[in-house]
């Protein structure tokens, strides 16, 4: 059984586009980044998901149950962090943290101050009073604090210190090895790479691909990067497999997938000054996907 | 200028709305004097005799079968409506940036906090003209439509005159209070808050003739239809003390919020 | 029940602030009854002249307005003003300030059903509105004592307090579907005190004219008074109109928030 499971799940604010057709399927104990620019339909997909909004069409399904019939059963199970946190006025830490387990039909306290110590919070402190990374902080304790199957994450890491960052990533890394499940949104790619096994990429509603992690880092596509002495004509580098080609005064740079020695003996014919080939990182690929 | 602009846009529609508004309300008000002049005259005659009675009744020593006299009953209510719109300008349109966080925006930019201030002061001050322009227009027109007897219009006129000095006390204290308050989300609640306590003093003082001098407490005492219609003439007194609390409360608009932390 | 005592926290120092202040209103005006009673003794008079159509048409009856119950029951007409605001702020805010304050996604991503978040705020508002009332005829009738110097006869004063109840019902009824229905409202203020006034005018213009239509648009004018103190009860009619008016504002309100998109930012 699928942890996430939507098809053709379809969202329109009137006329606006919030996101058409995506199918998404993560199984259980996978790291899943979903990563696109704002405005893609990353948030929308997640709120669907907490039944915040309702699909126009499609469904969606969380551990087997169908989001908008079973909303509330299947939250028993989530964590989520919102990428901006705003809670209540005249609230202690302790007093929001105490609201949120009061939700789950279990005992959080021990959890709760396993997670205070790791995200070293002073429970005590009215929310109002904390800086942002702080409010974070207990975000992210308020997600965690019932030991939720499901965490899904949505941009999660602004305000947070590096220090911090890594805090938490390790945190949510020892979930994922109990078992845990984690979505994981953002466009930031490195924080995708860091952490994710499969990552789906969305652009302008759709999903555009779904590809593991290694898969797409360890992609046949090479980044080719030249110096030359004399410029070269215009035409030399379209062939097919090629992308990005840039060419500027005496250099060129591009992308390419296929047979390698087509290109290096194209290589071969101009007086070269400096030549790389490069694994392309993950921002080549994801530029090559929003092209 | 530019922050002139933008809140006199940012406005644009709630002022519309509550111009339509307040044409609805004098017209919905009028409509039922057509039915009650007919027969009213003995209710009249009631309530010239019963001050007490007729206070309860929300009218006082005016002839209720003219239009104009069914009209200053209704512009108690009317004065109370645009109060509420001018405490509730002056309190948002400043506590809004922190409340918003757009403070972080607009004091990034190269402005002082009095040149805030006074844009906004501006752009409220249009506000309430038009809404008072507005209330004016409609009651000259829906007035004269039931009207039998003289022109009503230079009364009206009149009274308009004092709604505006009331609407600019309540606009200074909305103010003040957002730019004298810490906690920006408390500046309508308090302001409003003084608005009603001023209301129902004035309610109060309508069925005692205990203690007169609460009078000069409550704005809402200062331009009473009744005494505008039977003296024709606004009390100076009365002008005086309202500018004199427009003055205090933009004064400490001013110096609190050029001097205070921003609660961001 | 955690939400409803979160509600009930949230609530708690508002609730007391409007309770104190609707208590402090009715001795205020309390005070006002010895030299009221004066006044009436004269009034008689000139009533007795009228005919009877008429006091009825206004609303007066001779014996119960010269007493404190006739007094009573004109200035719980204002007291009735400041309380109908009270249930209708209460009322706006209670489900529209989750949106604002953007704590919708925290609620909202908890494992409950929209429907017992609504039940939660629903009684939650229910209560608040109940305590200040039982306060109210708590201290009420001790302090008609103590200042006005009188005492009302117990049903009468319960007829005519509760009707505080019913009205402040409705306002809360009515806010609670506007907080439903349109979460996006920048000023509840604004919204609550341009509805409570404007059904408050319809009800002055009910009073100046006699008894018109008006009286059924109003809550204001659901309940008279001097029929009230009069027949000992209420008229069916206008306690089944409000019932229904209830029951369509509650049920609407669930149907819309049960279907609709939770819109944060």
């Amino acid at each position: 059984m699928k942890v996430i499971e939507t098809n053709k799940l379809t969202k329109y604010y009137g006329k606006a586009r919030g996101i058409i057709d995506v199918d998404l399927g993560i199984e259980k104990g996978e790291l899943f980044g979903f990563i696109g620019p704002n405005g893609a339909g990353k948030s929308t997909t997640i709120r669907i998901l907490l039944s915040l909004i309702y699909p126009t069409s499609g469904s969606a399904k969380i551990l087997g149950k169908d989001v908008v019939e079973f909303g509330a059963e299947i939250k028993q199970d989530i964590g989520y962090l919102p990428s901006e946190v705003f809670y209540y006025d005249n609230m202690k830490v302790k007093d929001l943290l105490n609201y949120s387990a009061s939700f789950y039909k279990k005992d959080c306290s021990k959890r709760i101050q396993e997670l205070v110590e790791i995200m070293d919070l002073d429970t005590s402190k009215r929310i109002d009073d904390l800086s942002y990374g702080n409010k974070k902080k207990v975000g992210i304790v308020q997600g965690l604090l019932h030991n939720p199957k499901l965490i899904i994450l949505d941009e999660p890491t602004g305000g947070l210190d590096p220090l911090m960052q890594q805090k938490f990533f390790n945190l949510l890394k020892e979930e994922n090895n109990k078992g845990v499940t984690i979505l994981l949104s953002s466009h930031i790619l490195s924080e995708v790479q860091r952490l994710c096994d499969r990552v789906a990429i969305i652009k302008e509603g759709r999903i555009v691909n779904v590809e593991k992690m290694s898969d797409l880092a360890k992609s046949n596509y090479s980044r080719f990067k030249l110096e030359l002495r004399n410029p070269i004509e215009e035409g030399l580098f379209t062939l097919d497999g090629v992308s990005g080609l840039k060419i500027e005064n005496n250099s060129v740079s591009f992308m390419f997938k296929g047979d390698i020695n087509t290109v290096t003996k194209i290589i071969a014919s101009i007086d070269l000054l400096t030549l790389w080939v490069e694994e392309p990182d993950l921002e080549d690929i994801f530029l090559h996907y929003y092209e | 200028m530019n922050i002139v602009l933008r809140e006199l846009k940012a406005h644009m529609k709630s002022l519309i709305a509550w111009s339509v508004g307040m044409f609805f309300l004098v017209l919905l008000g009028m409509v039922k004097y057509s039915g009650f002049a007919a027969s009213g005259q003995s209710a009249n005659d009631l309530f010239k005799g019963l001050p007490t009675l007729a206070a309860l009744f929300g009218v006082q020593s005016v002839d209720l079968t003219t239009a104009i006299g069914f009209y200053s009953v209704l512009f108690l209510y009317i004065l109370v409506m645009t109060s509420i719109h001018a405490s509730l300008l002056g309190a948002e349109i400043i506590s809004k940036e922190e409340q918003d966080k757009t403070a972080e925006f607009l004091f990034a930019k190269p402005v002082t906090r009095k040149h805030v201030v006074t844009s906004k002061l501006l752009a409220s001050f249009i506000n309430i003209l038009i809404l008072n322009l507005a209330t004016l227009v409609s009651s000259v027109t829906v007035v004269a439509a039931y009207n039998k007897g003289e022109s009503a219009t230079s009364t009206i006129l009149l009274l308009m005159v004092g709604m505006f000095f009331v609407q600019l006390i309540f606009l200074s204290i909305g103010m003040a209070a957002a730019a004298i308050s810490k906690k920006p989300k408390l500046a309508a609640p308090a302001a409003t808050s003084l608005l009603l306590a001023t209301f129902f003093l004035s309610l109060w003082l309508d069925i005692t003739s205990k203690l007169p001098d609460l009078k000069y407490l409550t704005p809402f005492k200062y331009f009473e239809a009744k005494t505008i219609i039977n003296n024709a003439t606004l009390n100076p007194l009365y002008i005086i003390i309202s500018l004199g609390i427009i003055a205090v409360m933009l004064i400490a608009a001013y110096f609190r919020y050029s001097s205070r932390d921003l609660s961001i | 029940m955690n939400m409803l005592m979160h509600e009930l926290r949230q609530n708690q120092k508002t609730t007391i602030i409007w309770t104190l202040s609707l208590v402090a209103g009715a001795a205020l005006y309390l005070s006002l009854f010895p030299a009221f009673a004066n006044e009436t003794a004269a009034l008689r008079k000139i009533l007795e002249g009228y005919p009877p159509d008429f006091r009825k048409a206004l609303g007066i009856t001779i014996d119960s307005f010269a007493s404190i119950s006739g007094f009573y029951s004109f200035i719980i007409a204002f007291i009735m003003l400041a309380g109908s605001i009270q249930a209708m702020i209460l009322g706006t805010s209670i489900v529209s300030k989750e949106e604002r304050g953007k704590t919708a996604e925290f609620l909202l991503t908890k494992p409950v059903h929209r429907s017992q978040i609504l039940t939660a705020k629903l009684v939650a508002a229910l209560i608040l509105i109940l305590i200040t009332n039982v306060v109210y005829m708590i201290s009420v009738p001790l302090l008609l004592n103590a200042i006005a110097g009188a005492t009302i006869a117990l049903k009468t004063f319960l007829l005519l307090s509760l009707t505080l109840f019913f009205v402040q019902l409705f306002f809360l009824g009515l806010g609670f579907l506007i907080s439903v229905s349109a979460p996006k409202i920048r000023s509840v203020l604004a919204v609550s005190l341009t509805t409570v006034f404007g059904f408050y005018t319809a009800g002055i213009l009910d009073s100046i004219i006699g008894n018109t239509a008006i009286r059924y648009l109003t809550p204001f004018k659901y309940f008279d008074f001097s029929y009230i103190v009069k027949n000992g009860s209420y008229e069916i009619r206008f306690m089944v109109i409000e019932v229904v008016i209830l029951i369509l504002a509650i049920t609407t309100s669930y149907y819309i928030y049960m279907k609709r998109d939770i819109r944060s930012t």
